[in-house]
């Protein structure tokens, strides 16, 4: 057996290589990249207010002066942002009212305009639910009679087993909204005519694009008589909506490094974003928007693509009502915000300037208000705010 | 901050102070210097790197007989790894594939051991409050003999909360019940959001129908863990374990089995995990095991594929993982007596595969480059009075059992 003294030096020795070693391997952590400036007319911030952080700011629809602010848990803020009815303006938006919806987690909304009465009746707001992306989903469509916007009301509901709702798209005049579905593909519901209760008799058609298992679409839009949808997994679709039932006329399959996310049509051209919290192929990230023309007979065909170092996701695509501006929002990265590209060529943006926000955009979208571009930007946690930002300048 | 924890280890050496009457102090601490070598990471390729992990200090006062007593612990893993220690599938606080730094403040709890001394009962009452471990699950990894923590790290157990807790001890039997904050700390220097003290719950029976033999069952609800604001789903949380230690002659025997399960977003999204290690102190020979089948969810990760998305946007996920790990190790201890330093070079090796559990977009072979990995690590682990202490058990003196991984000497009971 060894002797105690020498036992108990080897304690004391250990102990000093130990600490001179913790502090060799000392973890000094990362330092931040630099960011770009940019040069000639800038996107100007007039407003910037804070939404309840429970989880925040998720999407925004911008109307006739009025941003309806889907605030998660929070529900829907109605403010005043031009409209004048509570004397706000895009510099200073006043909350006109708020209003949960059952369950919470309130995602976008869609105002519905009804043509054949002239109805400003309707709000639409999806709820987004848990699920695992690629598969499942929950949340149901809710209707709020906004009649009187400082008293809205939840007067209908619409669910789905087994899915859940994501961005809309409404046919006005045809009065039927289309909405992502996610695992479902895209619903077709009838929105005519007094709304009230369960409108599970509503559905008019529903469809997988890419078929059962590979289908989750993230959103619609209605574009020269057809339905375009960007299905996470299976790419961007051309669908028809002519008939009574919704149907595949071109697409899909057609993205196959990347999950896609939103979308925008216009000009005879589509731009799709790229989601890139998860990796389809080992190392590549979703930070590709991607230019698609439109055939005659609206078949989409790839073309280009904008490449962002510096973000992992493209997670809102928008055309300005104009026609001239692409807006884009990213999250992740060191250059997240909003990025606008001119498209006086639309098959071939440029570059026109970037709004960076460090902790991420979750949704921008277009506004005109008092012959004014604004971009509204929902700014992810920690702090979450409805961002608002003057485009008119470099909207040209 | 190297100096400032320097001197505070150097410091946990050092004798205490005499003390007053009726007031009895015990100082311990401990720290794992270690290097880790890991085959896939997130991303493809592989990846080593030396760390300090879990460097604790440890203050135990007692007052008016034992009638008071006061636990802190104060955990430098914010200075030494703020980006977390490199642990293919250890997830839970915004990191994934590392496991998180714990919190300056680890623990400090108050503790009344018997409130109802004056009344000759056969049962005994604690009361305890402050920041700590709530009593759900089975003792910290920290304290067991593996230095890699399992990944159902945040299944088994419930730790940096505000809590206040009764216990009750009626023979071989202890019931604990516990409220607390739900939310999980953010980064190092965060205290509990003490706004939400109380809407979570937690509580457990021990029982200890033989010396060396406990048997725990545990339920809790936790309340938004994720999110601090509450805007998350909750987390109903079950679990059950046996724990053995005996003695044979000079071999210590070790052996731990348990089971887990949670439920999130109303039963949306389900886990579950069983572990079982074992571990043999012979002499200065400390050889063990430990495997391991644990799910875990898969969170959106920022463009660092070792970070997910905190705050959380909304209540989905990429998918549910199962990660199934073998993990051997062998060390050797220097330092004869107990209570004083003591030295422990140890060597580790970890097997394991990934497998999906359900449908999602979270494809193990497209993140990491496929579905198995291994780790290597050599380390040396320095302990100092840690004899005998259960972390995460407060008030009710539970039985003085061994912690393979603090202890290092050979006592056993």
């Amino acid at each position: 057996m060894r002797p105690e003294r020498r036992s108990s030096r080897w304690p004391r020795l250990g102990a000093a290589a130990f600490l001179a070693a913790w502090a060799a391997c000392w973890d000094s952590g990362t330092t931040p990249l630099p960011t770009e400036s940019g040069t000639g007319p800038q996107p100007a911030l007039v407003a910037s207010v804070a939404i309840p952080a429970n989880y925040g700011i998720h999407d925004t629809f911008v109307r006739n002066g009025l941003a309806f602010v889907c605030a998660w848990n929070a529900g829907v803020m109605i403010f005043d942002v031009g409209n004048g009815i509570q004397g706000g303006s895009p510099a200073s938006p006043q909350l006109i009212a708020t209003y949960v919806t059952a369950g919470g987690q309130t995602h976008n909304a869609w105002w519905f305009w009804n043509p054949g009465t002239g109805e400003k009746k309707y709000l639409f707001v999806g709820e987004e639910g848990p699920g695992t992306l690629g598969s499942s989903s929950s949340g149901d469509i809710h209707v709020l009679d906004v009649s009187d916007l400082r008293a809205p009301s939840e007067v209908a509901f619409f669910h789905l087993d087994g899915a859940g709702t994501h961005n809309f798209w409404m046919d006005e005049s045809a009065q039927v909204l289309y909405a992502a579905y996610y695992n479902q593909g895209v619903v077709a519901l009838d929105v005519s005519g007094s709304l009230t209760g369960d409108l599970s008799s509503r559905l008019i058609d529903s469809i997988r694009p890419g078929g059962a298992g590979s289908t989750y679409t993230w959103g619609v839009q209605l574009y020269n008589g057809s339905l375009y949808a960007l299905d996470m997994l299976s790419g961007f679709w051309q669908l028809g909506v002519g008939g009574p039932n919704l149907s595949v006329l071109s697409g899909g399959n057609n993205v196959p490094e990347r999950y896609s996310s939103d979308l925008a049509v216009a000009n005879g051209f589509a731009y799709t974003g790229t989601w890139g919290s998860a990796s389809r192929k080992t190392g590549v990230v979703g930070n590709v928007v991607k230019i698609w023309r439109l055939d005659t007979s609206g078949a989409p065909e790839l073309r280009d693509s904008i490449v962002t170092p510096g973000i992992g996701t493209v997670s809102d695509v928008k055309v300005s009502p104009d026609g001239k501006l692409l807006m884009f929002s990213a999250e992740l990265g060191t250059r997240a915000g909003f990025w606008f590209y001119s498209l006086q060529d639309p098959a071939n943006p440029t570059f026109v300037a970037t709004y960076p926000v460090p902790d991420g955009v979750h949704t921008a979208k277009f506004g005109t208000i008092g012959g004014r571009l604004y971009a509204f930007g929902a700014k992810d946690p920690s702090l979450p705010a409805l961002l608002i930002l003057d485009v008119t300048d470099i909207d040209r | 901050m190297i100096r400032v924890s320097a001197v505070a280890l150097i410091g946990a050496w050092a004798p205490l102070a005499s003390l007053p009457a009726q007031l009895t102090a015990r100082l311990s601490g401990q720290g794992i210097l270690i290097y880790t070598h890991a085959d896939p990471v997130p991303g493809g390729g592989s990846l080593g790197e030396a760390r300090l992990v879990q460097p604790i200090l440890m203050l135990d006062l007692g007052a008016l007989r034992q009638r008071l007593l006061f636990h802190v612990t104060a955990d430098f893993e914010g200075w030494t790894i703020p980006n977390g220690e490199l642990a293919p599938g250890d997830w839970g606080e915004g990191f994934v594939d590392r496991r998180h730094p714990h919190t300056y403040l680890h623990e400090l709890i108050l503790s009344t051991p018997d409130v109802l001394h004056r009344w000759d009962l056969p049962v005994q009452l604690s009361l305890s409050a402050g920041k700590g471990f709530v009593p759900f699950g089975s003792d910290d990894p920290m304290s067991r003999p593996v230095e890699r923590f399992p990944v159902n790290h945040h299944w088994c157990q419930v730790l940096e909360r505000a809590v206040g807790m009764a216990a009750l001890q009626a023979g071989r039997v202890t019931v604990e019940a516990a409220l607390f904050n739900g939310d999980e700390p953010e980064r190092p220097s965060q205290a509990p959001n003490l706004s939400r003290f109380g809407d979570s719950w937690a509580g457990r029976v021990t029982l200890r129908p033989l010396i060396g033999l406990e048997w725990q069952t545990s339920a809790a609800t936790v309340h938004s863990p994720e999110s601090r604001g509450g805007a998350g789903t909750d987390t109903h949380l079950l679990s059950t374990s046996l724990r053995v230690e005996r003695r044979a002659g000079r071999t210590h025997l070790y052996g731990f089995v348990e089971w887990g399960r949670a439920s999130e977003a109303n039963g949306t999204f389900v886990f579950h995990t069983v572990l079982a290690e074992a571990a043999v102190a012979a002499g200065r020979h400390r050889p063990y095991y430990r495997v391991e089948r644990t799910e875990r969810p898969e969170d959106a990760r920022t463009l660092d594929p070792f970070r997910t998305v905190r705050p959380h946007l909304d209540n989905s996920i990429l998918g549910i993982d199962r990660w199934s790990i073998h993990t051997a190790g062998y060390g050797v201890r220097f330092g004869a007596a107990a209570d004083r330093l003591e030295l422990q070079p140890f060597v580790e090796i970890s097997y394991g595969r990934i497998a999906q559990v359900g449908a999602g977009l979270f494809d193990p072979t497209a993140v990491y480059g496929r579905a198995t990995f291994w780790t290597a690590s050599v380390g040396l682990r320095v302990g100092w009075g840690m004899d005998g202490h259960r972390m995460g058990r407060y008030g009710v003196p539970m039985e003085p059992m061994n912690m393979p991984g603090m202890s290092l000497s050979d006592r056993a009971p």
